[in-house]
């Protein structure tokens, strides 16, 4: 086991290695793409774009320039070209907003995600199961920014029954900022309650036919304990390592388009602002950010897998 | 129901945000290609009807875009780049702006030209959904057949060689695969649509389509590279591999000749899966202005220009918006069918 | 500044991210509601909290770093530069006062030394006394941190290039004394329009010793009639009244009525728009652009508290002459010719005004002939193609250059439209908002034509000419984006450019004959001016709000409504 951690930590750092230098080198090959072109103003001579260069260290080699931004990065104190403020402030400042969006719609898209393929996996072959079927599909086919602007339009501005937009704290008002949330918690849900109950329903199917669930029919169960206590519980356990890494990649900046529809101020919308201006610093540290979500998330749940089920073989 | 246990990471398709797929397990045991797996298959999804009209949907959408051209120049009569800004038209005998004063397009005329309405532009939108559409679907095929040909030769070559080649093509689809898949897609679609690209002698402008496709194609290869290594890994250890080896076949031709087969109904269920996840990655890199590059229409394009004005002319985000949710549901569809068809068994991931 | 308004990096950004944001940028200027009396000083309502949206964070709230209209807006009103403009709506409000200086400056040596006092007794918002070197600290910052507008400076006093380029540790060409707090400012060259540069914000005092880095969050201590506070970059600021302010008595610059002034990031403008409109929230910032389909029913429903007011942005595509086919005039020409000004005013939803002079209208020196390429709201396409064909130009190859946001891009379509209907080859390249104008300014991409707007920094046709000025070309950040070398222009601007603003209606006649000269001689495909928006809430008092020319909504001045 602790070779197995050691071995995943160690193939972390290097995937988390090469995504920075990665992300680093998209953003020098832009034509025009030296940030003190940016910095300097349309006007800007070549005098104050030489100084700006020279003030930020744009005059270095790229190699010299990415171990300074890395540094920074490490030790907390990256600023951002455009605004120039402390990137991690500003990362900070979005994660409330980010994880409350993320978690609410996580929730939701698990509960609802349950409650549909239990369903049709119940009703399998019949009417219901192909209409949920049908609609678990329409929900994969939509993409979330469509859903998220269609149900502002509909919900906020024609009918009011929701806020417009933007993002209130918990602990400033609980009402108010479930009211923010429900919009776009369900527009970021959809596509997954979809996709969670197909995976759920036919993960449920395969249980059933499995002969310890035989087994307790025979010895009389009622249906409903034998659905309930073994065949969903044994289905759950994909879907659970499932729902940590989608919940990892929402945090990680997976919810870019709902936190833009819905002004969230969020982690995500940081990022996609970051990469309209072509802002380095925050992309670095966000991409990055998402990206270790992502390889922790799943080498816990491979760590998680082991101690739930012994006979998965644990090769790195 | 076999359980392909060698990679836990494997079985767990992950989000990011935009289309993941990813193949929970498929038995391959069994799976013997040839005509009888293919025959059985196809009189499966014969029975199934509801897959079988999505696809025709489906066929329908695409005949549609391909003969764009037609309706564009035999019956609205208007390229799908004609800005019509100050003109006017007759609807129902009166006289109205394409384009009001104030920025707003004229809505359905439910005529030939303008049937579905016009842009801020003035364009036919019918028209524009025509040509977007071939856009759309161009790069959902492109991206998957950048997908497949890339995702099954790196599974391939790192299940069959293993050691060291699998050691370093796992690392580089992890990196492809922990980055954030809609943050790789626009900082990559923003730089290269800016400069285009170079590869050697070949030079891709910046507002090619084959920018999106690749862009996409590219993001979706660990999805598809992970199970396919998984299965060959398993394959190699069988006895036709031994046989063909034992005849002295040289490794590149057992890959093509004896394994590929094998792969053939993974492939297959595969392709429908990231066109369906392509064309929804599109209109989302659109939408954050990282895909198709104007004038071009794409679906994606034409939702994103068409959102400042949903409350004023609702057609300009329903029309392609309702578009590209019936060809990406006919898609989801018809592959769920072909993937029962092939193997009622098999789980595969759809994305979102 | 080149910039279509001192508009923000971020405001194009937020635009392409969502269609939802038609933030589109507008800028600065523009005559309104000429009844609003100038100034209105500490009468009315004193008291109360407005809130604002905004759909485009400033780039800064440092003085020495914003550069944006929304940096303009908050700086202005907390800190006050030696001069400053007119509290005023309208043409009074480009009139240049006294702001910490006692008076307008004395003009010595043929225009080249400016001498100007410090009032005395004025303090910094934080309670340090004001003095004579604060401003050099100030303009020393300002070039350090590079603010946008730097190269006014640098062209203008003797020494601030070489400060910038480190070669000198102070400016030579400013001298103070604090205990008289006399200024003294030598100048390379006479240059009429200086008194507008001492009106920036950007060279408004700050305390000795304010870092030389840019502080967003933790903008420095000024001296103005608001404090800037608890700046949540992205999100939120505050404006508090400055205390001390009002002990200063500085003639016609208000002390402010509003206790505070809440500013809120809200990167979507219908939302905006909409909150504006239902009352909950009291100003809908004026570097942002109503949305087009919210905009009818504003008209409708809030006819008394929204109005578009002028500024002064001249929207325009550039012909390069350096290469072809727009060195050839006869295609510049048909350009000019073949496009309908009245299809950019629908395409941006009405919020600009069609026009084809460079200069403004409002400006002085705007021509009032009609325009020498036909009406405003038609085209001739067939007599564009003939002079096309008579060029010998069909099927050249043309690439236009556009900026990716919302109106721009459906400028460009449009525009690229009408060039393939004449007969060239056309290409369209977006480029993103923060890239664009790096973009097209560098001799590197050496652009055919492309978009460009221009907003005005100080109401003086000066700015503008910066455009065609041949001295501007330069190979990056270059402003004269047309290559125009025209020596009439030339000699003409080398006698304008002396002119004091103060004297500028001596020369408007020679002004407009010039620009009506560039005009026929097809320079730039100029199609239209820009227009902000001016749109309360009914909790703020409409009459006596004034809308500089300059700087937009003037906070300052707002009171709630009785």
């Amino acid at each position: 086991m602790t070779r197995f951690i050691i071995q995943r930590t160690a193939q972390m750092v290097v995937v988390l290695f090469c995504i920075s230098i990665f992300t680093f080198l998209i953003f020098q090959v832009i034509p025009n793409g030296n940030p003190a072109l940016r910095l300097a103003g349309q006007a800007a001579t070549p005098q104050t774009i030489a100084a700006i260069e020279r003030q930020w260290g744009f005059d270095k080699p790229i190699y010299v320039q990415y171990l300074d931004t890395m540094q920074k990065i490490l030790t907390g104190s990256v600023i951002s070209y455009s605004q120039q403020i402390n990137v991690l402030d500003q990362i900070k400042r979005g994660l409330p907003a980010t994880i409350s969006l993320a978690g609410g719609a996580a929730v939701i898209w698990l509960l609802f995600g349950m409650a549909l393929g239990t369903l049709s996996a119940l009703r399998a072959g019949r009417f219901s199961d192909r209409v949920l079927a049908v609609l678990s599909l329409v929900g994969i086919s939509m993409p979330s920014f469509v859903v998220a602007t269609v149900a502002l339009y509909l919900l906020a501005y024609k009918v009011h029954v929701f806020p417009l937009s933007g993002y209130v704290s918990l602990a400033q008002d609980p009402w108010q900022w479930f009211l923010h949330l429900v919009l776009p918690w369900f527009s970021l849900s959809i596509i997954y309650v979809g996709f969670y109950s197909r995976v759920l329903r036919s993960n449920m199917l395969d249980t059933l036919a499995e002969d310890y669930v035989r087994t307790a029919t025979a010895k009389g169960l009622s249906r409903r304990r034998v659905i309930v206590g073994h065949v969903l519980r044994a289905s759950l356990i994909p879907l659970m390592s499932l729902w940590g890494l989608d919940f990892a990649g929402v945090i990680g900046g997976g919810a870019i388009l709902v936190e833009v529809v819905f002004n969230l101020n969020g982690v995500g919308q940081y990022a996609a602002e970051s990469i309209q201006t072509l802002d380095v610093p925050p992309i670095l540290v966000i991409v990055m950010y998402g990206a270790f979500l992502v390889v922790v998330l799943s080498a816990m749940i491979d760590v998680l897998y082991v101690v739930l089920d012994p006979r998965v073989r644990l090769t790195a | 129901m076999a359980i392909n246990q060698s990679q836990p990471a494997e079985r767990l398709p992950r989000a990011g945000g935009v289309g993941p797929l990813l193949l929970d397990d498929i038995v391959v045991d069994d799976v013997v290609p040839g005509i009888g797996h293919y025959r059985l298959a196809a009189r499966r999804l014969r029975r199934d009807r509801t897959a079988l009209l999505f696809g025709l949907l489906f066929i329908l959408i695409v005949v549609a875009c391909l003969l764009a051209p037609v309706y564009s120049h035999d019956i609205a009569r208007i390229g799908p780049n004609v800005n019509n800004v100050t003109g006017t038209i007759k609807v129902d005998g009166h006289t109205v702006d394409v384009v009001s004063p104030d920025g707003i397009p004229v809505g359905p005329t439910w005529h030939a030209r303008y049937f579905f309405g016009a842009d801020t532009n003035g364009r036919d939108v019918a028209v524009r959904l025509l040509y977007g559409g071939r856009t759309s679907l161009a790069i959902g095929f492109m991206a998957a057949a950048i997908t497949m040909i890339f995702g099954v030769a790196a599974g391939l070559a790192a299940g069959f060689y293993r050691g060291a080649l699998d050691a370093v093509l796992a690392r580089l689809l992890d990196i492809i695969w922990a980055y954030p898949a809609v943050l790789l897609g626009v900082a990559i679609g923003t730089s290269l649509a800016l400069g285009g690209l170079k590869i050697g002698p070949l030079t891709i402008e910046g507002n090619s389509i084959f920018i999106p496709a690749f862009l996409i194609g590219f993001v979706y290869i660990p999805y598809v590279a992970k199970p396919i290594r998984g299965q060959v890994l398993a394959l190699r250890e069988k006895e036709f591999v031994d046989a063909a080896r034992g005849l002295g076949c040289g490794s590149v031709r057992i890959m093509v000749r004896e394994i590929l087969p094998n792969l053939s109904s993974t492939i297959v269920v595969f392709v429908p899966l990231i066109v369906a996840g392509a064309i929804l990655l599109e209109a989302s890199l659109s939408f954050l202005g990282a895909g198709v590059q104007p004038p071009n229409a794409s679906w994606g394009t034409m939702i994103q220009s068409g959102l400042p004005l949903l409350t004023t002319s609702p057609q300009l985000v329903l029309v392609p918006g309702g578009m590209l949710v019936l060809a990406v549901l006919g898609v989801n569809v018809f592959g769920e069918g072909v993937r029962d068809a092939l193997d009622p068994k098999s789980q595969i991931r759809l994305g979102r | 500044m080149t910039r279509p308004a001192r508009t923000s990096r971020r405001l194009a950004a937020g635009a392409a991210l969502s269609a939802l944001f038609v933030a589109f940028l507008a800028a600065c200027g523009g005559s309104s509601n000429s009844s609003n009396p100038a100034a209105s000083t500490s009468t009315g309502v004193n008291g109360g909290t407005a809130t604002i949206d905004m759909a485009s964070a400033p780039d800064s709230l440092d003085p020495q770093y914003g550069y944006t209209v929304e940096a303009g807006e908050a700086d202005w009103i907390t800190y006050t530069p030696l001069l400053t403009y007119a509290h005023a709506s309208g043409v009074a409000g480009t009139q240049v006062i006294p702001g910490l200086a006692t008076a307008l400056p004395v003009v010595s040596n043929g225009g080249k030394t400016y001498t100007l006092t410090l009032r005395s007794g004025l303090k910094f918002s934080d309670g340090t006394p004001v003095t004579a070197s604060d401003f050099t600290y100030a303009v020393e910052r300002m070039l350090k941190l590079n603010w946008g507008g730097d190269s006014f400076f640098t062209q203008t006093i003797v020494g601030a290039s070489a400060y910038l380029a480190g070669t000198a540790t102070s400016i030579s060409g400013i001298t103070t004394n604090d205990s008289t707090g006399k200024i003294t400012i030598r100048l390379t060259a006479p240059y009429g329009a200086f008194d507008n540069l001492l009106a920036f914000p950007s060279v408004a005092p700050v305390p000795a010793g304010t870092p030389f880095t840019n502080e967003p969050t933790n903008p420095p201590s000024g001296v103005g009639a608001y404090i800037i506070k608890d700046v949540i970059p992205n999100q939120s600021f505050e404006l508090v009244r400055n205390p001390l302010f009002a002990s200063f008595h500085i003639p016609g610059i208000p002390t402010g009525h509003l206790s505070t002034i809440k500013v809120n990031i809200i990167t979507n403008t219908t939302t905006e728009a909409e909150q504006v409109l239902d009352n909950q929230v009291d100003n809908f910032d004026a570097g942002d652009t109503v949305p087009a389909a919210l905009l009818s029913q504003i008209k409708s429903q809030a006819a008394d508290r929204f109005s578009l007011q002028p500024v002064e942005t001249t929207y325009y595509f550039f012909l390069n002459q350096s290469k072809a086919p727009f060195n050839n005039k006869l295609a510049r020409e048909a350009v000019n010719i073949a496009v309908n000004r009245e299809a950019f005013q629908r395409l941006a939803g009405g919020t600009i005004n069609p026009g084809c002079y460079l200069l403004a209208a409002g400006l002085v020196g705007h021509p009032t002939k009609p325009c020498p390429w036909g009406t405003l709201d038609s085209a001739d396409l067939s007599k564009a193609k003939s002079l096309i064909q008579q060029a010998h130009l069909v099927g050249a190859p043309v690439t236009v250059y556009g900026e990716q946001v919302s109106p721009v891009e459906q400028w460009v379509e449009y525009y690229a439209g009408v060039l393939k209907d004449i007969g060239f080859d056309v290409t369209i390249k977006f480029v993103d908002g923060s890239t664009y104008f790096p973009t097209v300014g560098s001799q590197t991409a050496d652009p055919q034509t492309g978009y460009s707007a221009w907003a005005e920094d100080f109401p003086n046709p000066v700015d503008f000419y910066l455009l065609v000025n041949a001295n501007s070309i330069q190979p990056v950040g270059n402003r004269n984006r047309s290559y125009v070398n025209d020596p009439h222009i030339q000699s003409e601007l080398s006698k304008l450019d002396v002119v004091p603003t103060s004297q500028l209606q001596s020369v408007a006649s020679q002004w407009s004959a010039l620009d009506y000269y560039v005009a026929s001689q097809a320079d730039e495909l100029v199609f239209g001016y820009g227009t902000a928006p001016e749109f309360f809430s009914d909790r703020i008092d409409y009459s006596t709000a004034v809308f500089s020319p300059i700087w937009f909504n003037d906070w300052s001045t707002w009171e709630l409504s009785k």
